[in-house]
């Protein structure tokens, strides 16, 4: 124990006398001496120490913002250039009366080539919807129409019993046992 | 800049700036920020447009303004028949877009009135007041609260409702 304490006074002792030459003992860094340094103007050649900063991790930050801009850019660049090539080389229509005798197609009342180009490939024109939803409108009309008349022609069938609903099975005729009948005051 | 609309169609309104009356020898601010937004802003994005209208060439498409048909309208209709229901209705929905753009443009007329008087614009403006104050009027009494789900039917009864307190007023 004094054996232990006479060397960690040593050892100090020496690392104050030449501080560039320190011999730490490896179980006892805590306990270690900090060279002194005195205030010296010292020019570094480089930039100076490179220091380990110790912080809170942005790891998990950093990876999120760096998939973000990587997937958003994926498809954002390619749309973005497509969308400036379109503006510059082929430019937006302009308006202009309908020349006489002549149907412009349905695509032909936008403004924008790429409105143009969506309704000349994927939709159907306007005219062609309406008249869609015109034969819809036919078509749920004469259904509603029918089954109306059904209503109103079961109700007439009922009452009447003359059509051809509303029969209700009777024996045959021919099982009827008629000889009772034949002789009146049996 | 692309070309603007026809000026025969739509004829503006004659301009009411007053002559500029310099009565100081002091530099107008207003002029010195004018130049300077033009020769910074202005020239820069019309040449830039000028590149680009070279680039693209002289064939241009044409769009057109679509033209629809009249057709009968609710008050015309059988009673039962959907087919001319359902065109009524297209043709009042139509009709409901053009008066609010009517009201819209109304709007900016008077907007524009306004900037241009300045302070004085209650004497000024009177005929554009007046003409904004009859279409918003008009436009309230016929589509007023129809809400969103509004059709043809009930902007109907609307009228029906207007012409039943008429004539229980009279």
């Amino acid at each position: 124990m004094v054996g232990m304490s006479v060397l960690r006074s040593a050892a100090a002792f020496t690392a104050r006398l030449n501080p560039l030459k320190r011999h730490q003992l490896s179980t006892n860094l805590l306990s270690r001496t900090v060279a002194r340094t005195e205030q010296v103007a010292v020019r570094h050649g480089s930039h100076g120490k490179r220091m380990f900063i110790i912080k809170p991790t942005d790891f998990y930050d950093r990876r999120f913002l760096h998939l973000l801009k990587y997937y958003i850019l994926l498809t954002g660049i390619p749309v973005a250039a497509l969308v400036t090539f379109v503006n510059v080389f082929i430019g937006e229509a302009e308006l202009a009366e309908i020349p006489e005798g002549y149907e412009p197609e349905h695509w032909e009342y936008y403004k924008h080539p790429i409105t143009r180009w969506i309704s000349r490939t994927f939709y159907d024109s306007p005219v062609k919807d309406y008249e869609k939803m015109m034969a819809l409108i036919h078509i749920e009309t004469g259904k509603a129409e029918m089954r109306q008349t059904q209503v109103e022609v079961r109700k007439h069938m009922r009452e009447k019993g003359d059509g051809p609903w509303f029969h209700v099975k009777t024996l045959d005729k021919n099982l009827i046992d008629h000889s009772p009948k034949s002789s009146p005051d049996n | 800049m692309p070309e603007d609309h026809d000026k025969d169609v739509y004829p503006e309104p004659p301009r009411q700036t007053p002559m500029v009356d310099k009565q100081t020898a002091l530099p107008n601010p207003a002029l010195i920020l004018s130049k300077l937004f033009y020769y910074s802003v202005d020239l820069p994005v019309t040449k830039f447009r000028g590149v680009i209208e070279g680039i693209q060439g002289e064939k241009k498409s044409h769009y057109y303004h679509q033209k629809f048909r009249r057709v009968p309208e609710l008050t015309e209709c059988q009673e039962g028949d959907y087919l001319c229901y359902y065109e009524a209705e297209m043709q009042w929905r139509r009709d409901y877009k053009v008066d609010q753009e009517i009201v819209k443009v109304i709007q900016e007329r008077l907007r524009a009135c306004q900037q241009r008087e300045g302070p004085s614009y209650r004497q000024n403006c009177a005929k554009e007041l007046q003409q904004f104050d009859q279409v918003s009027k008009s436009f309230q009494l016929r589509y007023g609260d129809l809400g969103a789900y509004a059709s043809s039917r009930k902007c109907l009864m609307k009228q029906k409702e207007r012409m039943m307190a008429e004539a229980q007023k009279a």
